[in-house]
């Protein structure tokens, strides 16, 4: 029973680590249409600026809170600057961004080495239940998780913003009729999408301890959830992830991990290939 | 991908194109054949280089051989397809383990066994991921392949790493040379030739087939697969076709590899070889057979010239060219003096200028 428990509590957190790499991902995959190779990296800038605070002596939960606000606005500078010119060509979206992502990662690495480098996390201990302990932070990563995913959607669903923010994504050229400034509005969905992703790399830099190839780990897992839960609405990939995230850490209680690691991917493509709309598919919220 | 193709070339470093196939071209008028001359010194300097490089650069000269056989795989589906497939180093390193498993556990050194047991491997399992990811009742959609691609040689370096009978995360170590009769292939000019060789063998094979009537249905694919399905042709067979022909070259040039490395490791079939790949071909000018090799001769030899110095900061160099290529020379390197005329190239007496577009179209 208490394995049982502790086994379900570690799945659950794993998912919601890869459901909040997923959103930012998911929203930019979404709204604009673009598969961004460098949200890897914006989850290593975010767990990079975390440690940095960290070791300049300033609380982590500073550096978690300025994470997502300086990768957000290192989005919105490279949308304006770069990613802008890639919105009619998906694959040279790819390649384009990959770069970016080839530059980023490789600065880091420069500035931290080959370094597997720990930080504390924030809450400390374990929440003991009876006899079982689970760990604090990994719960608090759960809540923060759902928060986010609850905002994100009431941002998108409920606010001027976000309808003025589908309005450019569905429909461009009527939207800029209507007056909306769709150039500012492409800027503020990439700066978003980046903000979480490095919101994402300021929580999970505790469990996973940081290292330049921490983003590349969960790019593919990201894409894959992405085109599993279905590109067009943010529901969709936000399944996705809790689908994959689930899959990848339930599957190894039951069978040797590296079969398991692989048949994640395998069932994935073969069930894109034949709903490659999704999990849920149609445009919107 | 747009639509419009701007007659005006643009400079470089003026405004920059969104697309990627009309970014500054230097279209020539007149009918001088600029390609054969570069092919002609690029292997007059092919052939000379082991008599002008030391010991220790003729082999690292037969590695970039050996890649630039394998950029010529990645070429052919993505340059003249226009399929992307981000998981090449799956069929190279497939090929890779496959002959390195073959010497191992069966003493099969003979080259007339291993090179074609390499790429049939490759083949097979091109034949098995393109026509998984390619054909079908509906048209698979460009990124879906793409990220399917990328997926599958993702999933295979993480089974070779976990895999104790494919040695885990070392790979397999000292695999005995290539043989011929009792002669060993050991690094050194012998075997820089003998790739070599094999690199102009398979460079023509593929320089006939793009430049046949298969190739025009190709390049016609590229340029609006819409179009193509509408003449009648099955876009898709085309497609898994040149695929697992891509994966065949690939096979090859891993098999290669792995017998001139000496060893394979998981890498090999992973993600870093297969976007390392890509980068050859977009530097080089991908639709070009001789930009892929030319691309996989400046990259490894920068990389190599520039990593002693300065091994921290060449991947952000090389990240930040990359970009700039993309950004403002999407036809890569080759197309500084290579026109766009010559690039499409001409199909029997129908040479017409070609127009570009939706390359990436649904």
């Amino acid at each position: 029973m208490a394995n049982a428990f502790v086994a379900a509590f570690e799945i659950l957190s794993f998912g919601a680590i890869i459901v909040l790499i997923v959103l930012g991902l998911g929203i930019i995959a979404s709204m604009m249409g673009i598969f961004n190779f460098a949200q890897g990296e914006f989850v290593l800038l975010g767990a990079y600026i975390t440690y940095l605070a960290y070791a300049k002596g300033l609380p982590i939960w500073a550096g978690m809170v300025a994470a997502p606000f300086v990768v957000g606005a290192l989005g919105f500078v490279l949308e304006a600057l770069i990613i802008r010119r890639f919105y009619a060509a998906p694959i040279v979206a790819m390649l384009g961004t990959y770069a970016l992502g080839l530059i980023i990662r490789e600065s880091v690495r420069g500035l931290i080495g080959g370094f597997y480098l720990t930080v504390p996390e924030p809450i400390g201990g374990s929440i003991d239940i009876g006899a079982m302990h689970i760990s604090a932070w990994r719960f608090t990563i759960i809540v923060i998780t759902l928060l986010v995913m609850a905002g994100c959607y009431l941002l998108l669903s409920r606010t001027n913003f976000g309808l003025r923010m589908r309005a450019t994504l569905e429909n461009p050229s009527l939207a800029r009729a209507s007056g909306i400034s769709t150039p500012l509005m492409y800027g503020a969905t990439f700066a978003f999408g980046s903000a979480l992703a490095g919101l994402a790399g300021a929580l999970i830099v505790p469990v996973f301890s940081l290292y330049a190839d921490l983003g590349l780990r969960f790019l593919i897992q990201g894409f894959v959830a992405v085109m599993v839960g279905g590109v067009g609405s943010f529901i969709g990939p936000v399944a996705g992830a809790g689908v994959i995230g689930t899959l990848s850490a339930a599957l190894p209680w039951v069978m040797a991990p590296v079969v398991a690691d692989v048949l994640v991917f395998v069932l994935a493509i073969v069930f894109i290939k034949f709903r490659p709309q999704g999990l849920i598919a149609g445009k919107g919220v | 991908m747009g639509a419009v193709k701007r007659a005006i070339p643009a400079e470089i470093g003026g405004e920059a194109d969104v697309v990627m196939d009309s970014g500054g071209t230097a279209r020539r008028a007149s009918a001088r054949k600029v390609l054969p001359i570069v092919e002609g010194v690029v292997l007059v300097a092919a052939l000379l280089a082991p008599l002008l490089l030391q010991d220790y650069l003729t082999v690292f000269a037969t590695r970039v051989i050996i890649l630039a056989l394998f950029a010529l795989s990645f070429d052919l589906v993505w340059g003249y397809a226009g399929i992307m497939s981000f998981g090449q180093a799956l069929f190279f390193g497939s090929a890779g383990y496959g002959v390195a498993l073959l010497a191992r556990d069966l003493d099969i050194t003979n080259i007339f066994l291993v090179l074609p047991a390499g790429t049939i491997i490759g083949l097979t399992f091109a034949l098995l991921l393109g026509g998984f990811l390619l054909l079908g009742r509906h048209p698979s959609s460009v990124i879906f392949v793409s990220l399917g691609t990328l997926t599958g040689s993702y999933a295979a370096d993480r089974l070779a790493r976990g895999w104790y009978y494919l040695g885990g995360q070392n790979g397999i170590p000292s695999i005995a040379p290539m043989s011929l009769g009792t002669y060993e292939f050991t690094e050194g000019p012998a075997f820089y030739y003998l790739v070599l060789g094999i690199l102009v063998v398979v460079y023509l094979l593929c320089r006939f087939l793009v430049r046949s009537q298969f190739g025009l249905a190709l390049a016609g694919l590229r340029e609006n697969e819409q179009r193509i399905a509408f003449f009648g042709y099955k876009a898709q067979h085309l497609k898994a076709i040149i695929f697992t022909i891509g994966g065949g070259v690939a096979g090859l040039a891993g098999s290669l590899y792995a017998f001139h490395e000496g060893f394979v490791w998981p890498n090999m079939v992973g993600v870093v070889v297969s976007t390392q790949v890509v980068l050859y071909v977009l530097f080089g000018g991908s639709g070009t057979l001789i930009g892929a090799v030319i691309g996989a001769v400046i990259v490894e030899g920068v990389s190599f010239w520039l990593s002693d110095n300065y091994r921290d900061i060449w991947p952000i160099i090389l990240g930040l060219l990359l970009l700039l290529v993309i950004l403002f020379r999407p036809l890569g390197l080759i197309s500084f003096v290579l026109g766009e005329r010559e690039r499409v190239g001409s199909f029997g007496a129908r040479a017409k200028e070609s127009v570009k577009e939706n390359r990436d179209a649904p």
